[in-house]
């Protein structure tokens, strides 16, 4: 039955319906590949930064947008605040507010974490479906249709869209190909009703990311290569004119942007091009009604016009002090090492570092040698929109050259015009393969085909070739998002030896511990890295968090961690400090736990006037070594950091045939082992160890002063 | 007798005094004469070169007034050693910088030895590597914080000079002659490409030639994907050679890192893939003969199967 139905569809239909099965296929593909995290252990949100949107987003469906826009929020940064309505993008926020208030209205219950969490899939999914119309604007819906499914699965992109990483980029991926869509459309047409829809578009990736200035200088860029070869037209105009004005006005509504579009340099390029687009058409205008001698002179006498004042401009600007050529900024521009050479915040961080050729091939597999197919496909048939993909595409090639976290902009494109060239390959080839067997068919064997001899073999060989690459690419993506991008890392896991999963769920012990057994105003001393997750999931006041905006804040909790225990029982008295937590991977081998990242609390501890006493060399063996064994320094056996971490851990075997107390992320027996803590309770230790909690006592235990005000501490006593 | 007994005994002791008085004297001119001669180099050249006899004599032996810092280095091409002529280049700033900054004075020196010119030195200072920058109090001995720890500081001039105002309690402000060699590099380059379009202002279609401008933005690509803007940030050496086996190797063992020779084995595989596809669609929509575009088809087919 069905294949009579089959049979009975037009040619078209069935063209439908198979391009409807393809493209629906994508986008499942899309959601469910980057759902092995959810499946290898639960619906739970990634790493350090989603908590904190996870969080926001929560306070934005229970309290309302105009509670969430004047949040200052009393729970970060003690005793500062930080005030978040201003200073986030909120249109992550917003959007799953929407959905889950869109569900629930539908009276499907679901609950806001599951919203955060499957947005990034349900966001690729859409990415994927766009992706399909963008490709179709530039070749045909076949290379679109290839172009869709690679970028359901291309591990560039899927690194930061798994589910549970619930982070700006999820969506303004998507965003930021539907402001290129509504663009070129709006190119294509010259319609005020693309235009208008293309800033909408560039206002949801505005208030979504901060990455939107790529945007708003690419766009003026291929204006500006549409007037210089000579394809500028009243459609450009059009479309660029309503883009900027509606689309500047928009950005602007966007706290945390403000004033910024028309005041910051990153903006003027947009400015500028804007203008030039006005004298443009005001110069054509005029040119049909002048004669062409007077019409030169008009060029002429503009152009001198506008160099001198331009000159005088630039010079008033740079002798007042609002721009300053020839700084640091300015080389950093033009020499992409300067930055990373000169300043050492930017240098440190794993995010901005260069890409090799190997990450490309790790994340772009066979799309690295197809992408210049496609490009040199839209090179040989120029048109508007494809000029806007070869810059798009050598623009996000450069950057994602320069850093390797904007290869996330790049994957998209490389995408897109990967599908360009492959279908421009794979067509050519398999039409001589359709006509092969239809001449088969029809004709006699007698009269093959003579265009030139085993045209069938070779076409069929080029084809599974190219198939074959195909099935690569996708054994390739899987195994990466398998392997490397699904680890939430809130939750880790290992193989133990024979071979079976062993979960370690151990910082989410500790954060309902929290939750459970202090003080609902009690507040908790980490290092910054563990601040988002302590106050979304224990829901206490912290020091400092991920959002490092105030470095002698975190320094002062530096000095704190790295000072012997009478010291730091004065700063952390001082900070009002209720809890401490350390995270310790000594007993399970968790490498990236806080001893290993000491020696940056202690730099940053030595690198403001109050932690004058924090050197670093103090932490040094006379060898210049970071031991944490017998001969380490003793300033580092010492400190309170190194005490609360191996506090009892002294009588603990961690492996056959070593002493006690071994520690098998630096592969030592401790050299500190049998003390006692002076001014800290050890409140909770987890199950494997990883996190450790400790209180500080109100009062130091010091004879004298258990009579004097220390109330809870004597009752403590008398419990005892 | 005792009168002859005590008359000798008074010219000896005269005879002392005024040999010990000459001493004296001799020891001031020889002071004053050293910090003579050591002004007298430094303006000859902010680094003094020292051999061994001349590093005994004038930093080694006592009379002094003066620190001097040390740097001791290996720089004959046959020893390759890299790291020296960084820290020689940042030795070379910080003393210039002391040497024509207004509080220049006496009281310090800089100076090199050579390990070819002077391995005596380096054998009697029990010391067997190098750069290494040392201090010579104006009295007593090196101690152990004299020596400037390379390992932890870096051969930043900078760290340099913290170190020498920890040790000597002379401030010294570093002073980097700015480098315009890029900005000249990009002047030239913008007159060449100026004067060039200015030549030709009256045939400027060559700037609309489409395959041009395809073929230099693949290039960008192609030096894009495979890595060299890596190389460009991170300087790494064109290949590696195993100092034991002798053995080369071109390809880096992690996959964070690269060699400059992989690179440019990755550019080409890329280069020739890509332009396989290109002929392979070529070939099959029609262009050229049919024998050509048969060996096209192998061609391609040839490198993809690499």
């Amino acid at each position: 039955m069905a294949r009579l139905g089959m049979l009975r569809l037009s040619h078209e239909k069935q063209d439908t319906l198979l391009k409807l099965l393809i493209l629906s296929m994508a986008a499942v593909l899309s959601f469910s590949t980057r759902l092995f995290s959810v499946l290898r252990f639960e619906s739970v949100i990634h790493e350090f930064d989603p908590y904190f949107n996870y969080r926001t987003t929560r306070f934005l469906t229970e309290e309302g947008f105009y509670k969430f826009h004047n949040w200052f929020d009393d729970r970060a940064w003690y005793p500062l605040g930080r005030i978040i309505g201003g200073t986030i993008y909120p249109g992550l926020m917003v959007t799953s507010a929407l959905f889950y208030h869109i569900l629930h209205f539908l009276h499907v219950t679901i609950e806001i974490r599951n919203v955060c969490v499957f947005l990034a899939p349900l966001f690729s999914s859409f990415t994927t479906i766009l992706t399909y119309h963008l490709t179709k604007e530039l070749k045909d819906a076949g290379a679109g249709l290839v172009a869709a499914v690679m970028v359901a699965i291309v591990p560039g992109y899927i690194s930061r869209s798994v589910a549970g990483s619930y982070d700006n980029e999820g969506i303004a991926i998507f965003c930021m190909l539907l402001t290129y869509y509504t663009w070129i459309q709006a190119v294509r047409t010259g319609s005020l009703y693309w235009s208008a829809f293309c800033s909408l578009a560039y206002f949801y990736m505005v208030s979504s990311w901060g990455g939107y200035v790529f945007l708003i200088n690419l766009i003026p860029l291929h204006v500006l290569a549409l007037m210089a070869t000579g394809r500028f037209s009243h459609r450009v105009y059009v479309a660029y004119s309503t883009l900027y004005c509606l689309g500047t006005v928009l950005s602007m509504q966007v706290a945390f942007v403000g004033f910024q579009p028309v005041q910051s340099s990153e903006h003027m390029a947009a400015l500028g091009v804007f203008a030039l687009c006005q004298a443009f058409a005001a110069y054509s205008w005029l040119r049909s009604s002048l004669t062409p001698a007077l019409a030169e002179l008009l060029l002429r006498s503009f152009m001198w016009l506008l160099l001198i004042a331009g000159s005088i401009a630039v010079a008033i600007l740079a002798l007042s002090g609002k721009i300053s050529p020839w700084t640091g900024r300015f080389y950093s521009l033009l020499d992409p090492s300067y930055a990373k050479n000169n300043i050492p915040i930017i240098a440190s961080v794993s995010e901005h570092q260069p890409t090799t050729w190997s990450s490309y091939y790790f994340d772009l597999q066979f799309l690295v040698f197809m992408f210049p197919v496609g490009l040199h496909y839209c090179f040989s048939n120029l048109s508007d929109s494809r000029i806007f993909i070869i810059l798009y595409g050598v623009t996000s090639m450069y950057f994602s050259a320069v850093m390797v976290r904007l290869m996330l902009v790049l994957a998209p494109v490389m995408c897109v015009l990967s599908g360009v060239g492959v279908s421009h390959v794979l067509t050519s080839y398999m039409s001589n393969l359709e006509l092969g067997r239809a001449l088969s068919r029809t004709r006699s064997r007698r009269h093959p085909d003579h265009s030139y001899p085993g045209k069938q073999e070779v076409s069929s060989a080029v084809v599974l070739f190219l198939s074959f690459f195909l099935m690569t690419y996708t054994f390739h993506s899987t195994w990466v998002t398998s392997e490397a991008y699904s680890s939430p890392s809130i939750v880790l896991s290992a193989r133990s030896p024979d071979g079976s999963r062993i979960i370690f769920d151990d910082f989410r012990e500790a954060y309902y511990w929290l939750r459970h057994n202090t003080p609902q105003d009690a507040k908790v001393m980490s290092w910054w890295d563990y601040g988002y997750q302590i106050t979304a999931m224990a829901n206490r006041t912290i020091l400092v968090d991920n959002n490092t905006w105030n470095n002698t804040h975190i320094s002062r909790v530096g000095q704190a961690m790295s000072s012997p225990e009478e010291k730091a029982y004065e700063i952390m008295r001082e900070l009002d400090v209720g809890y401490v937590l350390v995270i310790f991977g000594g007993l399970t081998g968790y490498s990236s736990d806080d001893i290993n990242k000491f020696l940056w609390m202690v730099r940053i501890g030595g690198s403001t006037e109050t932690g004058s006493h924090i050197h670093e060399n103090d932490y040094y063996t006379p060898t210049g070594e970071f031991r944490v064994d017998r001969d380490g320094s003793p300033t580092l056996l010492n400190c309170l950091m190194y005490k609360m971490c191996y506090y009892r851990f002294g009588q603990v075997y961690t492996e056959a045939k070593r002493p006690p107390g071994y520690d098998r992320v630096r592969n030592a027996e401790i050299g500190n082992k049998d003390f006692e803590l002076d001014v800290l309770d050890e409140a909770y230790t987890t199950e494997h160890w990883l996190v450790r909690i400790y209180k500080v006592w109100r009062c130091k235990m010091m004879p004298i002063m258990y009579t004097l005000g220390c109330g809870d501490y004597v009752i403590d006593l008398m419990v005892v | 007798m005792p009168l002859w007994k005590l008359s000798f005994a008074f010219v000896a002791f005269v005879c002392y005094l005024a040999a010990s008085c000459e001493a004296q004297k001799t020891k001031d001119m020889l002071l004053s004469e050293k910090v003579q001669q050591l002004v007298d180099w430094t303006s000859r050249r902010s680094v003094i070169r020292l051999n061994g006899d001349k590093f005994r004599r004038y930093i080694k032996s006592p009379p002094r007034n003066y620190s001097v810092v040390v740097m001791f280095t290996a720089l004959e091409p046959q020893r390759q050693c890299v790291v020296c002529r960084h820290a020689s280049e940042e030795m070379q700033i910080l003393a210039n910088s002391w040497r024509y900054s207004g509080s220049f004075s006496s009281r310090l020196f800089f100076a090199m030895v050579d390990f070819d010119e002077g391995p005596d030195v380096f054998q009697q200072l029990n010391m067997n590597s190098a750069p290494t920058f040392m201090h010579f109090p104006p009295k007593g001995k090196p101690r152990r914080a004299d020596t400037f720890d390379l390992q932890r500081n870096g051969i930043m001039a900078e760290q340099l000079a913290k170190w020498i105002t920890d040790r000597t309690e002379v401030v010294l402000r570093v002073f980097r002659p700015p480098n315009y060699s890029g900005a000249v590099a990009l002047m030239l380059l913008m007159t060449l490409v100026g004067g060039l379009l200015f030549l030709r202002r009256n045939n400027l279609d060559f700037l609309y030639n489409k395959t041009g401008w395809g073929i230099a933005l693949l290039c960008i690509v192609f030096a894009m994907t495979s890595g060299q803007m890596w190389n460009h940030i991170r300087g790494p050496p064109y290949a590696h050679k195993n100092p034991q086996t002798g053995q080369v190797a071109y390809i880096h063992g992690s996959s964070q890192a690269q060699f400059v020779a992989e690179t440019h084995i990755v550019i080409l595989l890329n280069a020739a893939i890509t332009l396989g596809m290109i002929l392979l669609h070529d070939a099959a929509s029609g262009m050229g003969d049919a024998s050509k575009r048969k060996i096209e088809v192998r061609l391609t087919l040839h490198d993809k199967v690499q």
